[in-house]
């Protein structure tokens, strides 16, 4: 298509679960869409079905179900640390040629702890006390599978669980089950949702007028400064001028009073505006954050994978029309 | 299968094409699908300057079915400077003088058929432009991240191991393309 545009993206801040960065050169329909797929229709593992031998606990079964499928699962591809994209490796169960279930489609978790036959080994000064069964309990039969448990290290260091918590126990409770966990999306329930949060906001544009700006005094100019709820700007030191701060970007949030205290400082309503701010409408900061099944980087990437076959998929409908 | 096996509901129609007349003008219906496919290609049409008209629709927010109008430019591929225009609605969705009263037939007329630039070709121009600039961004992100570019050629090798049977259109392809552009 001639004309056409190539969205640019630079990498503000990365870590395990979180990333900042910059797509430009696309329009609000590209970046809406990606969000949009990012929060909604991003495969990933949660547990579906769950099947009861005993449960004498202080909750009833479907409470624990609930719970049991809110809790986030990572897969780790082969020779790999970071929690990867479970598309490729799995198929949707409803695809699957097998009867019930098979390796293929389900991963099988196992959970049995029987407070009395675990409290014989706790130390003297927990015994008898609830005993919390954690995602740690659960046992995957799938090297590559298991739980999150934490969110990274730093919260795994200052938790004083150690997992997950699904319930507790007390003396002569028994919770024994066997989870399912398959693949799904967000659209059909939010427990295969990936994201915690997956938000953009518009790129500052703030254009200062120099020429204009000089005939403020000091004190007009620390007005302005102060008008601003985000704070996106700051008076330079040294020559006294008004200045936009390094990392507006991160605070800005389009208000009005700007342009309100500035109407006030006018000489004339005419005259030209000291300070601009205005949303860029091609350039857009993104911040992701994983819950733990996914690395943040790889719910982007599996985003526009997404997208991708379906645009393929369409493309190929459209191929096989005959007008 | 399990008692409480959850059946999820698809659209009822899953792809329809509706329109009579000049195939310049159609109309997509497409099941399944939401305001996040339907905009981007509302947006990527319109920056076609073949495409005189696309807008889209969600008829009912209870139902996952998105309409997608697309009217071309009768001349585009023939490579004509004017010629006669679409009858009825016309003009760009960001334009505001609606010159739908003229009917300008101004030098020669086209051909009908092949050389047009029909509405299916314009909608199969807008997915492969969103799919390649899909692409691109991915591009972008493996040169910024390299440990991504190894977990990708791995999950590359699982896909083709577990689907051996279907044929998966290849990234190769779509790389090749990008580098013919990239040239």
């Amino acid at each position: 298509m001639p004309q056409q545009r190539f969205p640019k993206v630079e990498i503000l801040n990365i870590a395990p679960h979180f990333i900042q960065f910059i797509l430009s050169e696309t329009d609000t329909s590209m970046a809406n869409a990606l969000r949009r797929i990012m929060i909604a229709e991003v495969p990933t593992l949660a547990i579906d079905l769950v099947e009861y031998a005993e449960n004498s606990s202080v909750l009833n079964d479907e409470y624990i179900a609930h719970r049991l499928g809110l809790i986030p699962i990572r897969y780790t591809p082969e020779g790999s640390l970071k929690g990867g994209d479970c598309h490729a490796a799995f198929l949707p169960h409803r695809e699957c040629v097998c009867f019930d279930r098979c390796v293929r489609c389900s991963v099988e978790f196992e959970l049995d702890v029987n407070f009395d036959k675990v409290n014989s080994t706790r130390p003297d000064q927990e015994r008898d006390l609830a005993l919390t069964v954690t995602s740690r309990n659960l046992t995957s039969n799938n090297m590559l599978v298991a739980p999150a448990h934490f969110l990274n290290e730093e919260e795994q260091d200052e938790s004083h669980d150690e997992g997950i918590s699904i319930v507790k126990l007390g003396p002569g409770q028994h919770l024994k089950l066997k989870a399912i966990a398959r693949m799904g999306i967000s659209k059909e329930h939010a427990k295969w949702c990936p994201v915690a949060v997956a938000t953009y906001r518009f790129w500052p544009i703030i254009t200062i007028n120099q020429e204009a700006c000089n005939m403020l005094t000091l004190e007009q100019k620390q007005e302005l400064v102060d008008a601003c709820p985000d704070r996106i700007l700051e008076l330079d030191e040294i020559t006294g001028n008004l200045v936009a701060v390094e990392n507006a970007y991160e605070m800005a949030t389009f208000t009005e009073d700007l342009k309100v205290a500035q109407n006030a400082m006018k000489k004339r309503p005419e005259d030209d505006d000291f300070v601009r701010v205005v949303q860029s409408t091609d350039r857009f900061v993104f911040s992701v954050e994983s819950t733990g099944a996914m690395d943040a980087e790889e719910i982007l990437m599996s985003a526009l994978r997404v997208l991708k076959d379906r645009l393929n998929y369409l493309a190929a409908e459209v191929e096989k029309l005959k007008d | 299968m399990s008692v409480n096996e959850v059946k999820i509901k698809r659209a009822e129609i899953p792809f329809e094409l509706r329109g009579t007349g000049p195939p310049t003008s159609r109309t997509f219906v497409l099941g399944d699908e939401d305001h996040t496919l339907g905009n981007a290609l509302r947006h990527v049409l319109i920056q076609d300057p073949r495409v005189n008209f696309a807008g889209y629709c969600v008829p009912h927010p209870s139902e996952p079915v998105v309409h997608l109008r697309v009217q071309t430019n009768a001349t585009a591929t023939s490579g004509g400077v004017s010629g006669r225009k679409n009858h009825g609605r016309s003009g760009r969705n960001e334009e505001d003088d609606d010159d739908s009263d003229e009917e300008e037939i101004v030098g020669g007329l086209t051909e009908e058929g092949s050389t047009s630039f029909t509405a299916i070709d314009a909608l199969k121009d807008a997915c492969r432009t969103l799919s390649q600039q899909c692409e691109y961004v991915l591009e972008q992100l493996e040169v910024a991240m390299p440990e991504v570019r190894v977990d990708r050629e791995r999950l590359k090798r699982l896909e083709e191991d577990m689907f051996l049977e279907k044929e998966k259109p290849g990234e190769m392809d779509e790389e090749e393309l990008m580098e013919d552009m990239e040239e």
